[in-house]
């Protein structure tokens, strides 16, 4: 029973990182929960993981194209037109 | 009778050729709109396809692929509809087949991080305990420069592991579906994403957070 409940940080670090994609069993819930409530490094670094999960999404995924930096590319520009022909 | 026939087969012979010449007329419109997009849009696709790859070529070819599909499938495009957002659609497609085709599994049997985080016992190395971030964590999403280090972060991982962050943000899919197309365990996935988390995290406290 106690090595259920003692879950190790890699353990519990690595069900943080299931948890943001797939859907956690009850027993991985129940433990996950107990550990975070007794280990404050695996408490923030929960919430950390969280910021940089919100900070990815952020930067790589929902930004406008019109927001990226535009770099101009005559030559491809040339290439389609020739391609299309 | 042999007059009816005659005139059904000129009939017949006249619609095939008519049918031809329309048939090419438009292909020639066709693709004297899509040379008008090319020189409207390509720029505006390439920077995308750029900053999502970081690869020049990977970019040029996405976006050349992205013109020769909309030629193939021009008549899918309905003229309500933005040229624009409809090739970036394209151009996002082939985005995400980029890095599923690119994502190699099996996962790399690169235990590196892990055991610089956690000691023999799997708990955290005294001097790697995570703790508040004494750098400023609010507003990070408007600080410019906290982006451009994040970037250089993404770029210090490993490729599979840059490619795992993609896929798992990249079209907001279920977990399950992501795996389902790239063939690897659910298991697999995760800690495929647990690893590139720590070194991320790792990388952005050393020259982020606790600068």
């Amino acid at each position: 029973m106690m090595n259920f409940l003692m879950l190790s940080c890699k353990k519990a670090t690595e069900l943080i990182e299931k948890k943001s994609l797939f859907k956690l069993t009850l027993a991985e819930k129940v433990q996950l929960r107990m550990h975070i409530s007794v280990c404050d490094a695996c408490k923030d670094f929960e919430k950390q993981s969280g910021m940089l999960d919100t900070a990815i999404r952020y930067h790589y995924v929902k930004r406008d194209a019109s927001e990226v930096p535009q770099t101009e590319n005559k030559p491809l520009k040339k290439k389609i037109i020739s391609k299309l022909k | 009778m042999r007059e009816v026939l005659f005139f059904d087969q000129k009939s017949i012979s006249l619609c095939y050729s008519n049918c031809l010449e329309s048939s090419k007329m438009e292909s020639k419109r066709t693709s004297e709109i899509i040379k008008d997009w090319v020189e409207l849009y390509s720029d505006n696709l390439y920077s995308w396809a750029l900053y999502k790859t970081s690869s020049k070529e990977t970019a040029e070819d996405l976006v050349q692929e992205t013109f020769l599909a909309a030629v193939q499938s021009f008549d899918k495009f309905e003229a309500k509809s933005n040229p624009k957002t409809w090739l970036f659609a394209i151009l996002n497609n082939k985005i995400g087949d980029f890095f599923r085709t690119s994502f190699r599994s099996p996962i790399e049997d690169n235990q590196g991080i892990l055991d610089r985080m956690f000691d023999k016992d799997s708990h955290w190395r005294a001097d790697e305990k995570p703790q508040e971030w004494t750098n400023d964590a609010e507003n990070l999403l408007d600080n410019s420069e906290f982006l451009i280090t994040l970037n250089d972060c993404m770029h210090r991982l490993p490729e599979n592991w840059r490619v795992a962050i993609h896929l798992k943000f990249l079209e907001e899919k279920k977990g399950e579906l992501i795996c389902q197309e790239l063939q690897i365990t659910p298991t697999n996935f995760w800690q495929i994403l647990h690893r590139s988390k720590l070194q991320l995290r790792k990388c952005l406290e050393m020259n982020w957070f606790n600068e």
